[in-house]
């Protein structure tokens, strides 16, 4: 990305540092550039001296089929995904199963203690718990609209 | 950013997709950024090759919330830079050193001159002495100074990539640039 160096950033209070600070910045743009030292003092040299240094880049990088390996994991992920998420699918259902063969049985034993805790439908609760669950779904389906469209 | 058909919105259409190849050319092309990154945070190489595969798997995970307000340069870079961070934070070690501040501020007045570069850069001991200088930085310092000259990344872009003030990062640079300069005159001299 070649920007430009200086991108209008406040400049320091004290006169002293941004006068070297612009010294600095010469010094970096004379060495990316590759211009010739020999009109430069030895403040501005020292300072392309650290620029060819800084432009180095670090030892030992990546492998060379870093990528390569890195996309496959990728691309083997979802055949795992599938496996776990039928795995969880058939779990959830089980689970329903269950709790509908214990409510069978046992429903009716504590079933109407349950039902008196519970808000009236009609009742001003009732209308409110209506509203928050439809402005839960609403908010929901827009999120799966707009992720679908920047699909 | 609204530039319907810049590379990077190209590039990440094709990923969210699932066109085979296009995740491997997105690892290729961001891979180096991401290495100098870390690298530069954590040091270790074993540690820092496994953090570059994190980030690319999170960058795979969070890709659909990349939503075009800054380039994915940066974006990837934040990742790197925020999975590094957390590596640091994990081992306890401090970002930027404390107290600092006003580390070689006395050099700023210091007029030297007849300073050899070419004669310093032929010199294995003082480019040795250098990159010990630039390794024994914070990593945050190493980090930035990486940032702005191997990547040529602008002020604002590294910002953007540490979620720190411009101003910041261009006091970063200073302090490091003096500090180093510092190194070098202890080592060459003054007026050499």
């Amino acid at each position: 990305m070649k920007q430009p160096i200086d991108d209008g950033i406040s400049p320091f209070d004290d006169a002293s540092h941004e006068r070297e600070w612009l010294i600095q910045e010469r010094a970096m743009r004379r060495e990316r550039l590759h211009l010739d030292a020999a009109g430069d003092d030895a403040r501005t040299r020292r300072y392309r001296l650290l620029a060819r240094a800084l432009r180095q880049p670090p030892p030992d990088g990546l492998p060379a089929d870093f990528a390569q390996r890195v996309a496959a994991r990728v691309t083997a992920a979802p055949a795992t995904f599938r496996f776990e998420s039928l795995l969880m699918t058939s779990l959830a259902i089980a689970l329903g199963v269950a709790a509908l063969v214990v409510i069978g049985i046992y429903g009716s034993q504590w079933l109407p203690s349950f039902s008196a805790m519970l808000p009236a439908p009609r009742g001003p609760a009732g209308s409110w718990l209506l509203a928050f669950a439809g402005c839960v779904g609403a908010s929901w389906l827009l999120g799966q609209w707009q992720r679908h469209g920047r699909r | 950013m609204d530039d319907v058909r810049n590379p990077d919105r190209e590039l990440v259409d094709a990923v969210l997709a699932g066109r085979p190849g296009a995740f491997e050319r997105l690892i290729r092309e961001y891979q180096g950024l991401c290495w100098h990154i870390v690298q530069r945070m954590v040091r270790n190489p074993e540690d820092a090759r496994e953090l570059c595969q994190d980030t690319f798997l999170r960058v795979h995970q969070c890709l659909h919330q990349y939503r075009y307000e800054s380039a994915l340069k940066s974006w990837i870079g934040r990742v790197a830079y925020t999975i590094a961070l957390r590596h640091l934070q994990h081992k306890r070690i401090p970002l930027v050193e404390p107290g600092d501040d006003h580390d070689g501020y006395a050099l700023i007045e210091n007029v030297s001159d007849g300073f050899d570069l070419e004669g310093a850069c032929a010199d294995e001991e003082t480019a040795r002495h250098l990159h010990a200088a630039i390794e024994s930085l914070p990593p945050l310092q190493r980090t930035v100074l990486t940032l702005y000259y191997l990547e040529e990344t602008s002020i604002p872009d590294i910002a953007r990539i540490t979620g720190l003030a411009s101003g910041t990062i261009k006091s970063h640079l200073f302090r490091s640039r003096l500090r180093l300069r510092g190194v070098l005159e202890a080592r060459t001299g003054v007026a050499a």
